[in-house]
């Protein structure tokens, strides 16, 4: 498996502030590929040293094998970092048409054609000839959007890339992305605080937290390895007793932390100890979970009153 | 590459209509008005004199389109015209600050091709704005042959061809090297406001200083003078071309001193913006 992105010791500092902190990722070539982390984590810088915007501090960094900010890697690469914004007096026609002859992509190259198929593509198509000042932020993520991927890249970086947009806009992104990957061919790089969004949309993902990688891998691995047997039986005391710390009350039933390999067997212990079983099944853990449980835990309600009040 | 970023910037400065406009149209427009008024007060002259005795009436040449265009030329690089032409260029060089956009091309191309691009789109709009205003001034020409009744002749020799050529060169490159000081403006304070105004203040402070350079010992044609005003040596080049320099003065050496302080002032801000350019963080626009 071949890796588009590969960061070794990766470290950006900003005076006393380290926005990444050596960061060494391998991020595989196809699929879509999610990046999360709180806030500061160090998605955007990451980002931003990717495209040339910036330079590391220390640490080597590759993209589609070349050193980053290599001009012929960065014309294969299609990115939207945050909200885009776009010269006012321009329409979304317009602004396409001149970010593709920056691009080298002149008159006669099949460039209308590309334009107006990019414009459909992401939802455009009746706001075209509208100037970009009266453009709403979903419609200015649909621009973004259409402006990283009309180049036909090998690689897209998307920051955020549903922000602003109305669930049926969010849904129309997530087929876009997908349909790129599976269709096209594109590696994805997305970073999202969707996170629901993301485990639908991504293959893989990387949660940052403070500048370093706190967990990697297949979504599905990773929400695995939070399985657990969901039992609604009676009585729950006996179950319980059975599993001991493994057990956990969720509503009026039990959610046992075993490996899907002990199920049977325990199942057949609960039957044995008279437990009336009423449903047992497998319950995977969200990407939520995962990522509140690799960047700390969020502030309970009491801290969040007393912060407030202290405020 | 670099022929992708004068024609994206190139387009982009075009569907700008608003600073087209200010930029390009307003001051030749202005300066036609200020021609077909300058005709009419002229007629009203021709009417004064058509009652004096015939003896003392002046004799009715013709119009000659060529001394119009000729003498437009040696008004090319009046402050007006800079001062116009400054907000297309403060505009597109402080454009990707203002509208944080530089994050959209800095991947579709090399950061000294971008800015070399702009300066390639500035120059493009200096042409024209140039060439829009000998048309308001040979459109002029014709408009007051009309008010005042004459006739037209265009006498354009070898001779008049090459001082047009020289003037309209020298024109150029003053307005390119006051624009310079824009593009070093832009990239370092990241402001348009920037952009606009500190070639102005310097324009400004240049103008008046020159006035008070005999208290310094310095001459017009000194080489002090011409290194530090842009316009003294401007206006030094300009009076060679007319050929209204002595040529022991050509000799000593004044017209290329002329040219290197020009020249000087064009790639001096170009080189330094390059420079802050290549290492500036973008990200933070």
């Amino acid at each position: 498996m071949t890796a588009v992105i590969e960061t070794t010791g990766l470290t950006k500092t900003y005076g006393a502030v380290r926005a990444l902190d050596g960061l060494s990722l391998s991020i595989p070539r196809g699929g879509v590929y999610g990046v999360l982390g709180p806030n500061g984590a160090g998605k955007s810088t990451l980002f931003r040293i990717l495209l040339g915007l910036i330079r590391p501090s220390q640490g080597e960094v590759r993209v589609l094998g070349q050193h980053a900010g290599d001009p012929a890697v960065m014309r294969r690469i299609g990115s939207m970092i945050e909200t885009p914004r776009f010269p006012p007096y321009m329409t979304a026609r317009q602004v396409l048409e001149w970010l593709a002859l920056a691009h080298g992509q002149g008159r006669g190259m099949g460039k209308d054609a590309a334009i107006d198929a990019w414009l459909d593509r992401v939802g455009l198509t009746e706001a075209a000839n509208r100037k970009v000042r009266g453009f709403s932020v979903g419609m200015l993520q649909r621009l973004g959007v259409a402006a990283a991927l009309m180049t036909k890249p090998d690689l897209v970086i998307l920051d955020e890339p549903t922000s602003g947009m109305d669930p049926p806009g969010i849904q129309e992104m997530r087929a876009l992305i997908r349909s790129l990957a599976d269709d096209d061919g594109v590696t994805i790089i997305l970073a999202s605080h969707q996170l629901l969004e993301v485990q639908r949309v991504c293959d893989r993902v990387a949660i940052f937290n403070r500048g370093t990688l706190a967990a990697e891998g297949k979504v599905s691995d990773l929400t695995a390895s939070g399985e657990r047997l969901r039992l609604s039986a009676t009585p729950l005391a006996k179950i319980i007793g059975v599993l001991g710390d493994r057990a956990t009350i969720d509503g009026d039933a039990v959610l046992a932390a075993i490996p899907r390999t002990e199920g049977p067997a325990l199942l057949r212990a609960l039957i044995e100890q008279g437990v009336d079983i009423d449903e047992a099944r497998w319950v995977g853990a969200d990407l939520e979970s995962v990522f509140m449980a690799e960047t700390g835990p969020a502030r309970t309600d009491a801290q969040v009153r007393e912060a407030l009040h202290a405020g | 590459m670099l022929a992708d970023a004068v024609r994206s910037e190139s387009y982009r400065a075009l569907k700008n209509r608003t600073v087209l406009v200010w930029s390009l149209i307003f001051v030749p427009v202005i300066w036609l008005a200020v021609l077909i008024g300058g005709a009419f007060i002229d007629a009203k002259v021709d009417r004064m004199a058509d009652q004096l005795p015939p003896q003392l009436t002046p004799a009715r040449a013709a119009l000659d389109l060529g001394d119009a265009l000729l003498s437009a030329a040696g008004q090319l690089a009046n402050p007006a015209l800079k001062a116009y032409l400054l907000i297309g260029a403060a505009t597109v060089f402080s454009g990707d600050y203002r509208w944080e956009t530089w994050r959209l091309i800095t991947a579709r191309n090399r950061r000294p091709n971008l800015i070399m691009g702009k300066v390639g789109a500035v120059k493009l709009m200096t042409l024209a704005g140039l060439f829009l205003f000998l048309l308001a001034a040979l459109i002029g020409a014709v408009i007051k042959g009309v008010i005042l009744d004459k006739d037209l002749m265009f006498r354009f020799g070898g001779e008049q061809a090459r001082t047009f050529g020289l003037l309209f060169l020298l024109a150029y490159v003053r307005v390119v090297q006051f624009l310079m000081l824009s593009l070093l403006a832009a990239v370092f304070t990241r402001s348009q406001l920037a952009a606009l105004f500190v070639p102005l203040a310097v324009g400004v402070a240049q103008g008046l200083l020159v006035t008070a350079t005999p208290l310094l010992g310095w001459s017009p044609i000194d080489w002090q003078t011409l290194l530090v005003f842009p316009g003294a040596a401007y206006e030094a080049l300009k009076s060679v071309i007319l050929g209204g320099v002595p040529a022991a003065v050509l000799q000593d050496g004044v017209m290329w001193r002329a040219v290197a302080s020009l020249a000087l002032w064009c790639l001096a801000p170009f080189g330094l913006a390059l420079w802050w350019f290549s290492r500036q963080d973008l990200s933070k626009e």
